[in-house]
């Protein structure tokens, strides 16, 4: 990454207190011997001790290294003195001595896992590792795939009294077997027992989809390579992101970026950011994760911004999950044109029938208007078709913008309903 | 879905017990599962069902919003708002608000939910949280009862409907703004009602009545003061105290000139022995106060309800005899006060008059703005300058401000300056906020100095991006 603009550095500080008392510092007479190199900036800041703290940052993380005692991460010296160089008041300098170390350490570790796409340290090990993952994957499925047909036989009645248990049970064993993603399906499953009136159908139909998957994965060889990647993604496979640059298919577009979810966990923050190519029309889909209470990267541009770059797609029947590569400066974007309601659903569809355990969808309706339904609330196209909005989620950002008027809105579809993420009024985009 | 709920009881009762039949399934179901069992037949059918939902139908969209939406400001200004409601430098919200509605901005709506939300709690910034809401304000405040106030904006519309049907904040406003427009029609309209209001009902909208009060109040308002409820006929004795020539005042001043007689350069004064029945319905609390007498309280209380007009600045340096001078002094702070005169303030504050309960900056404030800098300057010799300043309407006079600010610019960052420069932070005009002070260095350490600057700095950028 090469000058970052203050707006981004902004987006860096863990909290509003750090990037007011970063700004603080982002004054040239607060620092001494400060300098940039074309992969690191640093200086030294006085703060309240004898000591002055020694601040350096890896611009290509961007990582951050400072001597003072804060716990924030990344301290306000780092962020000011960010600060600092994105206003172009760092002069160039040779790198001193104890940069230079902590970053040709960096430099040695990072170089290690980064071989060429595709090579492996030790290629026969790393087979010997495949292997012995294949076989545990495959008994872990043969379990599952007994453990389902009892239940089938024996009936699901009785199965609220020990369902939950033996649900988790049955999840850590998929963790075990090295399945995480069947064991989240399963977890899933866990879930809705005896929750509302409609349980035992819910249920059926998670439980249908786990056994699709330990069905299909039966017959892996069988299938199309695309869809095999797809089951194994499924299984809980993780692509490397180095065989995706190097492997994936590549697409060049003006992305616009649809919007962001963001789903805080105890443990892992995720984040998914939803594209769209201005030329292509493809979708695309960053996921992005971070520790709990971490920040997340910036984003590559604002929702309803153009972020222009190629998109890396990750294997798979349905290609959504990519990784970017930005080429150019993100810049601003009109309004997207969107679909009915009814165009909308249908291309959900065609995404089940590429992937039928797809889950989230991204859609842009056109033209929509806020309707009460229920409990809760709905957008109605110009043609009277509705979809309704995701029970819970708060809708009054959305509707004081369009004050029931017509409005464009981008938003993450699952079954339970829409959580619009963008609106545009007029061209206006309106992050919700 | 046909066959749907067969498979469940399938699955729920074990096919053991209840074997899975496919035959009520649809066709393109039953054509895929080939020799597959209950859970091949489920997953099939579970896509099925998800792949064939339909839109939902016979919504009705909610109506849109009447009127026009006014010009949005740069996005630089609109994100100095959202920092704002983010809780960044939010005491100055309610000066961004207005400054904006001021030069004819709008405000972008998705920001009205947390707007709404922040004044819901805090009625001082209602009207502008309306102002800027313009013609989503009744709008919101359909959709969400929690937004309630904000029907405010629509009683403006004058619609008697408002005063017989609506609700207490609907009939409030639509009161209001009769009485602005016609407070004839808005007396009328409230002595109409009266007897069958609630007592907390008739006491809040006698208080409206501030608004346009006028001779031809005057009879309601003697029938006022033999209410039922005590809060009402203290509120009405208030509001006739505050009517020029009326008999209220009249009967003071016989009560007046009964107990204080100016004789031979000095004013005799023959305190009340007894509170009478007439003085009571006038309003005069029996009750004395902590710190002073009965008979003193009484005379107090008649000097302060006393028009002005019936007694003279003189008497402000004229010896007093009978009780103590402080007594009338405090009651003639109360009548400047009440009359709003600046005659008076000002002689009271000259002679070093007792204010009484009152701070002498409540006299202060009776001044015109211009002659304020003067006056602090002279007082601030005996009275705590914040104190002084602290009761004063903000935005200050720029005299005032930039008095005040040379002051701090001096005192380096000794904390005893540190209240009346976060007053001065916020009360300081658009046109000084680009006092010298703020160019100066204010070091590294959080004292009141640095952040004074930063407030004044925050607040001069705000009128810059709002111009």
């Amino acid at each position: 990454m090469g000058l970052w603009d203050v707006e981004q550095v902004l987006g860096l500080a863990p909290d509003a207190a750090s990037a007011k008392a970063g700004q603080g510092l982002a004054r040239v007479e607060k620092w001494t011997e400060a300098g940039a190199s074309d992969r690191a900036v640093w200086g030294l800041c006085q703060g309240s001790g004898k000591q002055p703290y020694q601040t350096a940052v890896d611009l290509s993380g961007p990582a951050y290294k400072c001597s003072c005692p804060s716990r924030k991460f990344p301290c306000k010296h780092a962020l000011g003195l960010l600060l600092l160089n994105a206003a172009g008041e760092v002069r160039p300098a040779d790198e001193v001595d104890w940069v230079k170390t902590w970053m040709d350490q960096r430099a040695a570790r990072a170089d290690q896992p980064e071989r060429k796409p595709g090579e492996v340290a030790d290629p026969i090990a790393a087979q010997q590792r495949a292997s012995r993952r294949a076989d545990r994957v495959s008994s872990g499925m043969a379990e599952l795939k007994g453990w389902l047909d009892d239940q089938v036989r024996v009936g699901l009645g009785g199965f609220d009294q020990r369902a939950y248990t033996e649900l988790s049970r049955l999840a850590a064993r998929m963790v075990d077997a090295q399945a995480p993603g069947v064991a989240g399906a399963v977890r899933r499953a866990a879930g809705v027992v005896g929750r509302g009136h409609g349980w035992p159908g819910e249920l059926l139909e998670e439980l249908s989809l786990v056994h699709l998957i330990v069905s299909a994965h039966d017959r892996l060889a069988d299938l199309p390579p695309s869809l095999a990647d797809t089951v194994l993604s499924r299984i809980g496979w993780s692509t490397e992101t180095a065989r995706v640059l190097a492997e994936g298919e590549k697409v060049r577009d003006d992305w616009l970026v649809l919007g962001r979810v963001i789903e805080p966990d105890d443990r892992l923050t995720v984040r998914r950011v939803w594209l769209r190519g201005a030329t292509t029309g493809r979708l695309g889909l960053i996921l992005t994760f971070a520790a709990a209470g971490r920040p997340l990267d910036p984003l590559p541009a604002r929702p309803g911004e153009y972020v222009p770059g190629t998109l890396s797609f990750y294997p798979g029947a349905l290609p959504m999950r990519a990784l970017l590569t930005q080429t150019d400066p993100r810049q601003p974007a009109p309004r997207p044109a969107g679909l009915t309601a009814r165009q909308a659903l249908a291309s959900y569809v065609e995404s089940l029938a590429a992937d039928p355990w797809n889950e989230r969808w991204p859609l842009v309706l056109q033209d929509v208007r806020p309707a009460a339904h229920g409990e809760g609330w709905a957008l109605v196209d110009a043609d009277g078709d509705g979809l309704e909005l995701l029970p819970g989620w708060d809708a009054w950002k959305l509707l004081a913008v369009s004050a029931g008027d017509p409005i464009t809105v981008a938003g993450e579809w699952n079954r339970a309903g829409l959580r619009p993420m963008t609106c545009w009024r007029d061209d206006r985009p309106v992050i919700l | 879905m046909k066959g749907w709920d067969g498979l469940v009881s399938s699955a729920l009762l074990g096919t053991d017990r209840r074997p899975a039949h496919f035959e009520e399934l649809p066709e393109h179901i039953q054509e895929r599962l080939g020799d597959g069992g209950l859970l091949d037949a489920a997953a099939l059918a579970t896509v099925y069902k998800r792949a064939g939902r339909k839109p939902l139908r016979e919504l009705e969209p909610i109506p849109a919003a009447p009127g026009e939406d006014r010009p949005l400001p740069r996005p630089v200004a609109t994100r100095r708002l959202a920092a704002m409601l983010g809780g960044f430098q939010t005491s100055a919200l309610g000066e961004w608000l207005r400054a904006a509605d001021a030069r004819g901005w709008g405000v972008p709506p998705e920001h009205l939910p947390a707007l709404a939300d922040y004044a819901r709690h805090r009625a001082e910034y209602r009207p502008l949280v309306i102002a800027a809401a313009g013609r989503r304000a009744r709008w919101l405040a359909d959709l969400n009862p929690e937004w309630r106030y904000l029907h405010a904006a629509v009683a403006e519309s004058n619609d008697p409907e408002y005063w017989t049907h609506g609700n207490a904040v609907q009939r409030r406003t639509w009161l209001r703004t009769l009485r602005q427009q016609d407070p004839h029609a808005a007396r009328e309209a409230l002595a109409e009602v009266w007897p069958t209001e609630s007592a907390a009902t008739r006491a809040d909208f006698l208080g409206l009545l501030t608004d346009g009060l006028s001779l031809q109040d005057e009879d309601f308002l003697e029938s006022a003061l033999d209410d039922r409820s005590r809060e009402v006929r203290r509120s009405a004795a208030r509001l006739l105290a505050r009517i020029p020539g009326s008999k209220y005042g009249e009967r003071m001043t016989e009560r007046l000139h009964s107990h204080l007689v100016p004789s031979q350069g000095v004013l005799a004064v023959d305190l009340p022995k007894r509170l009478s029945q007439s003085m009571e319905r006038d309003g005069i609390d029996s009750q004395n106060p902590e710190g002073i007498g009965k008979r003193a309280w009484w005379f107090l209380q008649i000097v302060a309800n006393t028009p002005l007009s019936a007694m003279e600045l003189a008497w402000l340096q004229t010896p007093v005899e009978g009780c103590a001078p402080d007594i009338l002094q405090a009651g003639w702070t109360e009548a400047a006060i009440r009359e709003g005169s600046a005659e008076w303030a000002r002689a009271l504050l000259q002679s070093e008059a007792s204010t009484g309960d009152r701070s002498p900056a409540e006299l202060l404030r009776l001044l015109p703005a211009d002659e304020w800098a003067r006056a602090v300057d002279v007082l601030r010799k005996t009275v705590d300058v914040t104190e002084l300043v602290g009761g004063l309407p903000v935005p200050w006079p720029e005299s005032l401000a930039s008095m005040i600010l040379d002051q701090l610019a001096k005192v380096g960052s000794n904390r005893a300056w540190a209240r009346l420069a976060s007053i001065a932070a916020r009360a300081v005009p658009p046109d000084v906020l680009d006092h010298p002070i703020t160019r100066e260095s204010t070091g590294e350490e959080d004292t009141w100095r640095r952040r004074l600057v930063e407030t004044l700095t925050f607040r001069r950028e705000m009128y810059e991006e709002l111009s």
